[in-house]
């Protein structure tokens, strides 16, 4: 079968004998899943929407492949039309066969009897893809009894209890009684895993098993999903738009782009030698948590194509730097690399005519990524710069409280407790910790900016002990401004853009021409054209619409930005676009950033200081790099050790810190030090020390330019929490 | 355990709900119906003195300021479970019995098969979106809900004289409970049935309208929720997934607003009693308020409490037997 999308004879000429070759076997004798030309078609109101075309891929017994692309491209439908849980509308041809038995056709009866027992799927949304109101042993034993009828209750129930303790829940016999909502997300993605996992499927499809979840979390799940493969044997799909999380798990990869491979090969071949433009965009655009990165991110500018209208060309053509009229003929096939280097045999495809001359090429200079920029600030010492923001023992508790009618004080949250920190000229810094830590607090902290704060918050010198009255409040919105973390829902959708930058210039009563003036200004510093003002939101892509949030913040002139998240929402090509800019606008306008963000390759790459927050206390702080490549307190340590890293030998090699359990209510923070109940410091200490970081809480003290809040930093980390992989 | 205390802590509530809502329609109702003004009426007309004497008698003097008649009023309740009587003389508790028990038995049957054809009607049409019998069950639902019961309730009226013409006898009664005089057993059985038929059919299928489109929705919503993908994933067909995964969880909100259907069909049930000619609940809560009848008013507002109070306390059961969140907290 040939695609109906190349036009180019010779192409479809060579397409055609590889099919063939393929179609003798349906690919090597030891693949448990051959998917073949898998196109996939659904309808909508404005047309045929091809979202998945000509697939092909082997998945061989034992081995992990990733399938790596940026959202619609296609990866998540490839694994729903494999699992046969795409809606019947869909129109899904090509083969995919188990073992050699085609799936694709099989009624839901008939495919019922290879989901859940043969093919195992874990979702991406741990807190929705459990049923409420069944408890978890329910939810496990029933995946048991839909393919092993005859088990008795009771060899079920001990089943139940030993997947349980395979994927790590704490007392699983008491745990299967226990319902979704008493579980944390990362207990219900372990949950997800024992249900995927009960009757020893061969193949295991992961779609974004973790991108719900805190990086510890993740490197949790990441263990107990690599553990549960070794357990089982089962081949693994591993879906995903981080590289990172799987270059140390695949053995192969697959680029997707506009629902098509673009470029597959060993993780090796993809990682290292790239061949295909836009897979060495992506490798650019991420930022690195290991190394001091002195470059720009490489931007990938544009959007992926509409795949309503009928391919012509390259997909990639117009985002490619490299392109040229050729490019645009005929969409090119997935072939073979053809040079020395290869080491896979074949293996190695690329889907680019000019894949031949991408030997050893920088993606930096490909895709002309921006000069480092320099700000004025740069060459000043930190003590003679001005201080925009300082925060001094900044609290807030939140009284925990019960009774109906009458409601009684049971307890404390405490959601920031203690904060001081400072932030001078030309600066960013970043709190970085899990969800719960009080990071989105302190923000909130800040921006209330009101008298009756426990603690003091001055902005540019503005004091919220003086905020009394309006007109000092507003003083500091001047000097202060936000952008936030979802894109779409910062700008009112009926808004243009005109009026969203005008809003607060108006507030600050600027007469309308220089309001005119001022936003085409702000459009062009924000590289969106200056012509599209009258657009709504919804006609721009989320990149661009996070580009308008930052102009909005930008208007009044603030000294300082507070970001919460700014680019967690987007790609990771548009999200190099928008550090870039975020850089740039850092350096030119001597702007200070105050930047709440969980990924710490990006807190690595645009900050020059960070704090590092747990429980509501700040454990850690100090410049970037020192804190980074030299982290004193355990908890720093092991999330660091958790962000995965785009380099498969790296990621294969490295020690990780593996901490047990979630973040602890902050209702029952301990006594003495937060972090002793998680802390791999404090589980090898002797007794006689443990005593310490139980009884004293331990202060931030200052090292260089580094502090921290640990006893014992620098301690050896325990062994149980320690995992290399071999 | 825990259910039942849970439950035991609602009725308390709403129990102090009703001696809220009953006392303060109580002092509406007695400072703004004056039955004395409807005695001038009567001919030959009665003096003020003899009119203000013969409700004093009753236990509605005129004279007293309402606060002074709330405690009159509530320590009889209190004290001797007496509701009060009516300018006319009737007493409030003798006829209060027999007007519930008229109403209960003409509405019990029909919100029972409501309920349950409903909530079918509306799996069935869920499970079959967009096709023909959903169309079609779903269509019939929107015209009901926007044709007045009235006219409903004369329609059905005339298709069983329709019949009963066609028959040549009369099968069905259009109106009334039951035939006087009719001899006990089989032959009273069979006028039960006939006088029986017509009203609960009536308001049966007028009534699931409400629910069917109620159900629908909620499963539609989680026909495609991740946890019934989750369940397909483990081998269980999408039917088998939905019937158990998806039903359940939509059942929730319909349980809830059983609640405020069961009270509003009880209470304001008035066109079907006036139609079919049961003097009910409802008739009797009208008949009170053309009367000036202030206790009988109030003792009407107490009972659409209770009901009301019943069908939250069902709702509430019915939720936590479904939905073990509720459970926890």
């Amino acid at each position: 079968m040939s695609s109906d999308i190349t036009t180019q004879p010779s192409a479809v000429a060579r397409q055609a004998v590889e099919r063939l070759r393929d179609a003798g076997l349906y690919g090597p004798g030891d693949a448990v899943l051959s998917v073949r030309d898998l196109n996939v078609r659904f309808n909508s109101e404005n047309g045929v929407v091809h979202a998945v075309r000509s697939v092909d891929f082997d998945l061989m017994a034992g081995k992990t492949l990733g399938i790596v692309g940026e959202s619609g491209s296609g990866k998540s439908v490839t694994s729903m039309a494999i699992m046969g849980l795409l809606p019947e509308t869909a129109d899904i041809s090509g083969s995919v066969r188990f073992k050699g038995q085609e799936l694709l056709g099989l009624g839901d009866k008939a495919m019922c009897k290879h989901r859940g027992s043969d093919i195992a799927m874990v979702f991406q949304d741990p807190l929705s893809s459990l049923t409420p109101v069944y408890t978890v042993g329910h939810q496990i034993i029933e995946a048991l009894t839909v393919h092993n009828p005859g088990m008795s209750s009771r060899a079920k129930e001990a089943r139940a209890v030993e997947l349980l303790a395979m994927v790590g829940i704490p007392s699983p016999q008491a745990r299967l009684k226990s319902f979704p909502h008493e579980f944390s997300g990362g207990m219900r993605q372990r949950v997800m895993i024992a249900i995927a996992i009960a009757n020893d499927p061969r193949v295991l499809i992961a779609d974004e098993p973790t991108t719900a979840l805190d990086v510890t979390i993740q490197a949790q799940v990441l263990e107990v999903l690599h553990a549960a493969q070794e357990e089982t044997g089962a081949a693994v799909v591993m879906i995903t738009h981080d590289l990172g999380v799987v270059a140390g798990m695949a053995d192969d990869i697959m680029v997707m782009y506009a629902g098509k491979p673009v470029e597959t090969g060993t993780v090796e071949d993809i990682y290292y030698r790239p061949r295909m433009p836009y897979t060495l965009g992506l490798l650019g655009a991420v930022p690195r948590v290991d190394t001091s990165q002195k470059s720009s991110l490489v931007p990938i500018e544009g959007t992926p194509p509409n795949l309503i209208k009928p391919v012509t060309g390259c997909t990639f053509a117009d985002r490619c730097p490299l392109v040229t009229d050729e490019c645009r003929t005929a969409e090119p096939a997935l072939l073979p690399v053809v040079d020395g280097v290869t080491a896979g045999g074949g293996a190695h495809r690329a889907a680019c005519i000019k894949s031949g001359a991408l030997v050893d090429v920088d993606a930096h200079r490909i895709f002309h990524a921006p000069p480092v920029p320099v700000s004025k600030f740069d060459g000043v010492p930190r003590d003679e710069r001005a201080t925009v923001l300082e925060l001094k023992d900044v609290k807030k508790h939140f009284p925990l409280l019960k009774g109906s009618l009458f409601k009684r004080r049971i307890g404390t949250v405490k959601a920031v407790d203690g904060l001081s920190f400072d932030i001078r000229e030309g600066e960013c810094l970043s709190i970085v910790g899990e969800s719960g830590c009080g990071k989105t607090t302190t923000l909130l902290e800040i921006m209330e900016f009101h008298p009756d704060q426990v603690g003091e918050v001055v902005i540019g010198g503005v004091s919220n002990k003086a905020a009394t009255d309006g007109k000092t409040k507003q003083a500091m919105r001047k000097e202060m401004q936000m952008v936030f973390q979802d894109p779409t829902g910062a700008l009112d959708p009926r808004f243009t853009v005109y009026e969203v930058l005008a809003e607060p210039l108006e507030n600050l009563g600027y007469p309308k021409d220089a309001i005119r003036k001022r936003i085409m200004e702000l459009m062009k510093l924000v590289g969106l054209q200056p012509d599209h003002v009258n657009r709504f939101p919804n006609q721009f892509s989320g990149g661009q619409r996070q580009r308008i949030g930052i102009a909005r913040a930008l208007a009044v002139n603030p000294k300082l930005v507070v970001l919460d998240e700014p680019v967690s929402a987007l790609d990771v090509s548009v999200q190099a676009g928008v550090i870039n800019l975020l850089d740039q606008l850092r350096a030119e306008l001597g702007l200070s950033y105050l930047m709440v963000a969980h990924d710490l390759s990006v807190v690595r790459h645009i900050s020059n200081r960070v704090a590092v927050m747990y429980l509501g206390r700040i454990v850690e702080m100090g410049d970037v790099d020192q804190v980074f490549d030299n982290p004193r307190h355990p908890y720093t340590r092991a999330l660091l050790s958790a962000i995965p890293v785009p380099d498969p030998e790296l990621e294969r090699t490295r020690e990780r810190i593996i901490l047990q359990g979630d973040l602890p209510s902050p209702l029952d923070a301990p006594q003495g030090c937060n972090f002793a109940t998680r802390c791999p410091v404090f589980a090898a200490l002797p007794q006689a020390k443990k005593d310490k970081c139980l009884t004293l809480e331990p202060p931030l003290v200052s090292e260089e330019a580094q502090q921290f809040a640990c006893f014992f930093p620098d301690g050896e980390i325990d062994a149980d929490m320690l995992v290399v992989h071999a | 355990m825990q259910v039942l205390r849970y439950l035991g802590k609602r009725a308390l509530t709403y129990l102090v709900m009703i001696f809220l809502t009953t006392s303060a329609g109580y002092f509406l109702a007695v400072s703004s119906l004056k039955p004395a003004l409807l005695e001038q009426e009567k001919i030959p007309r009665p003096s003020p003195e003899q009119v203000a004497n013969s409700f004093r008698l009753l236990g509605l003097d005129p004279n007293l300021n309402p606060w002074e008649r709330y405690i009159q009023w509530l320590g009889g309740i209190l004290t001797r479970w007496d509701w009060g009587r009516s300018p006319n003389g009737a007493y409030v508790n003798a006829e209060f019995a027999d007007r519930v028990m008229i109403s209960t038995r003409l509405f019990i049957a029909s919100i029972i098969l409501t309920l349950i054809i409903g909530v079918a009607l509306g799996v069935y049409s869920a499970a079959r979106q967009y096709k023909f019998q959903d169309r079609a069950i779903t269509s019939y639902s929107y015209l009901v809900h926007i044709l007045p019961a009235p006219i409903a309730y004369f329609l059905v009226q005339l298709g069983a004289i329709g019949i009963n013409d066609a028959v040549g006898e009369r099968l069905f009664f259009v109106t009334g409970i039951s035939t006087p005089g009719i001899e006990p057993g089989w032959p009273a059985f069979v006028d039960l049935v006939a006088h029986y038929a017509v009203p609960t059919f009536a308001m049966t299928v007028f009534g699931w309208a409400g629910y069917q489109i109620a159900q629908r929705q909620y499963l539609l919503d989680n026909v495609n929720a991740d946890f019934v993908r989750t369940a397909r994933a483990k081998g269980l067909t999408r039917n088998q997934a939905i019937t158990r995964h998806a039903l359940r969880v939509s059942f929730i909100p319909v349980a809830q607003s059983i609640a405020f259907t069961i009270p509003a069909i009880f209470t304001g049930g008035f066109f079907a009693e006036a139609i079919f000619a049961w003097p009910g609940v409802g008739l009797w809560s009208i008949d009170a308020i053309g009367k000036q009848d202030v206790n009988v008013a109030t003792a009407m507002l107490a009972y659409g409490s209770v009901i009301f109070a019943i069908g939250a306390i069902l709702a509430d059961f019915a939720t936590t037997l479904v939905d073990p969140r509720v459970r926890v907290q």
